[in-house]
């Protein structure tokens, strides 16, 4: 038995694109592409580059993780396929056997081994990324842009990391000690120039339909965490100015705050919608790979925390984030893929009926990490969780319109929802 | 090769009098109908409609056509008795950049406070004139068996 399911992961492992496609014909292949392309990254040909154009398409911004070149280099920030679906990916050695932009017979092309996947775009560049606030800085720095919302980072820093507990897959302090020192970008931001450079995005026409924002964790204040809470009311009432409603479509990903937290979230500022990412979904995993959050909440209280937000913030509008394949990270992880999916969508089930959304990000193991030298699972195992998780939300008919492929674009799970 | 359209056609595009109907299916076949007064032809022969709302089924079933490959078909009729159908495939969704912005401005111009969900683009592949005239002259020829004798009788 063991060696047959040992036999059976192997056969997926070596699944090519086309050949996951055929075995899930009830899933988008444009989705199934991106999943693969996120998860091998890509690789920009000299032609590819030769056809940017600075003036209309959005080059590499400050992001919140590092890449897999573990470079900050002008290149574009990421690809439109034709449905409208994002692919955040990032410019990944050759080495490492990536899918390749390329222009062919005069179009932007995936291609893998020379075959044309698919055409794409680069993210048109948004209107305010030139000009700068009243403050001097680069409103690029302050704000970054998806092709359909606005993300602000308000600071790079992570409490977890104070004592080497951040989590295993994560970059954060590394990257942005080497974007503050290549691009002097702010440590924390102030929320005046958030203010004034989300009225400024907002001056442009039908560009964004979403505000999301995250950053490390704070431990620090009276109870844990308060610091963290104050700064984002800080910033989201910065924001809320702008708006001539109180409520306006955003999400805070965040650490898993108390009901006193969260009501003062809801409460004093225009957030809908809430997300505290558990990362994976296995207790013991939890604690090995995010150590910080172990040692300050803990994978109970934090699963508590969020169903406790849902009251707050209603159905539809709480979810966690998963690091899709984390679950499978050596030596502690799942050995078998077909024991991690099951693991992970049965605890996904529990939280999605009580009505917390669970969605995830396809896990890069990236050079600035502790998990930087592991590999990440098969396209099969990404396709069957996008699938679980998606079929999780019809059964249970949650709703995920605040972390969708509009306003967010980088859970594959979440693209399949554009059906729901 | 993409199909050139008349001039006949080209210009009930064109008309506001035309009536102009989308029909797509979702994942288990079921079809759905509706007037879409904004279909229209690009400069590159393609048709597009202006999705204004992103939760509408026929929004739904362009996502999955697009994802699956499967046809979509448009009804124009003219005032004149013009007919016809066009079967395509969706095979962009503009959602986003310069394009976008264009057609998300002109739309509230037209229409006040509305939003833009996407822009569809389909690909015709197939163009059918609908007029009973021409219909029934076609299945005269190809299908002669087709019809009762009493039609035929002295
Ligand atoms: S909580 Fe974990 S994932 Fe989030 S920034 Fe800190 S270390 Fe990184």
């Amino acid at each position: 038995m063991a060696l047959a399911l040992q036999k059976e992961n192997e056969n997926q492992k070596n699944l090519s694109y086309f050949e996951v496609v055929r075995e899930h014909p009830d899933v988008s292949p444009l989705v199934i592409l991106k999943m693969d392309v996120q998860r091998r990254g890509v690789h920009y040909t000299k032609n590819a580059l030769s056809v940017v154009d600075e003036s209309v398409h959005q080059l590499r911004s400050p992001y919140i993780f590092g890449s897999r070149d573990a470079q900050i280099k002008p290149v574009p920030e990421s690809l439109l396929l034709p449905d409208g679906t994002s692919i955040i990916v990032d410019p990944t050695p050759l080495e490492q056997n990536p899918y390749i932009v390329d222009v062919i017979d005069g179009q932007l092309v995936l291609t893998d081994r020379g075959e044309i996947l698919e055409t794409v775009e680069y993210w048109p560049k948004p209107d305010f990324y030139d000009k700068r606030t009243s403050s001097g800085v680069l409103m690029s720095h302050i704000v970054s842009a998806r092709p359909q919302r606005l993300n602000i980072f308000q600071s790079g820093f992570c409490h977890f990391w104070a004592n080497d507990k951040g989590c295993r897959y994560c970059d954060i302090v590394n990257h942005f000690k080497q974007q503050r020192a290549e691009l002097g970008i702010p440590a924390k931001l102030n929320p005046q120039d958030v203010f004034e450079t989300v009225r400024e995005a907002l001056k442009q026409p039908g560009r964004f339909t979403g505000v999301c924002l995250t950053s490390g964790s704070d431990t620090r204040g009276a109870e844990p965490f308060d610091q963290e809470v104050d700064f984002y009311i800080e910033i989201l009432q910065a924001i809320g100015a702008n708006f001539k409603v109180k409520k306006f479509p955003s999400q805070l990903i965040a650490s898993a705050f108390t009901e006193k937290q969260l009501t003062r979230l809801y409460e004093e500022t225009g957030l809908t919608s809430y997300t505290a990412d558990l990362e994976v979904l296995h207790e013991e995993l939890f604690n090995w790979i995010c150590p910080g959050k172990a040692e300050w909440i803990g994978y109970r209280e934090w699963k508590n925390r969020l169903i406790r937000a849902v009251d707050i913030f209603g159905r539809g509008n709480v979810s966690t984030g998963i690091v899709g394949g984390v679950e499978t990270a050596k030596p502690k992880g799942f050995t078998s893929e077909e024991a991690a999916l099951q693991s992970t969508l049965t605890e996904a089930e529990d939280l999605i009926s009580q009505g917390v959304n669970v969605a995830f990000i396809v896990w890069v193991p990236r050079p600035g990490s502790y998990f930087r030298d592991q590999k990440n699972p098969s396209l099969d195992y990404f396709v069957r969780l996008a699938k679980g998780l998606h079929q999780l939300r019809v059964k249970y008919g949650l709703p995920i319109d605040f972390d969708d492929y509009r306003r967010c674009g980088n859970h594959p799970d979440t693209d399949l929802s554009r059906l729901l | 090769m993409s199909i050139i359209f008349s001039k006949e056609l080209v210009e009930l595009f064109a008309k506001k009098d035309t009536v102009k109907v989308l029909a797509t299916t979702d994942a288990k076949g079921m079809p759905h109908v509706v007037v879409k007064e904004s279909l229209q032809l690009n400069e590159s022969n393609q048709l597009i409609y202006f999705e204004l709302l992103e939760s509408s089924q026929t929004n739904k079933n362009m996502v999955h056509s697009i994802w699956f490959n499967r046809p979509v078909a448009v009804a124009l009729i003219g005032t004149g008795g013009e007919s016809y159908q066009i079967k395509g495939k969706p095979v962009k969704s503009i959602v986003s950049g310069l394009l976008f912005r264009d057609y998300y401005v002109k739309i509230r111009e037209q229409l006040g406070d509305v939003d833009l969900a996407a822009v569809w683009v389909i690909e015709p592949v197939e163009v059918i004139d609908q007029r009973f005239n021409i219909r029934s002259r076609e299945e005269e020829i190809r299908h002669p068996y087709f019809k009762h004798l009493d039609r035929l009788a002295k």
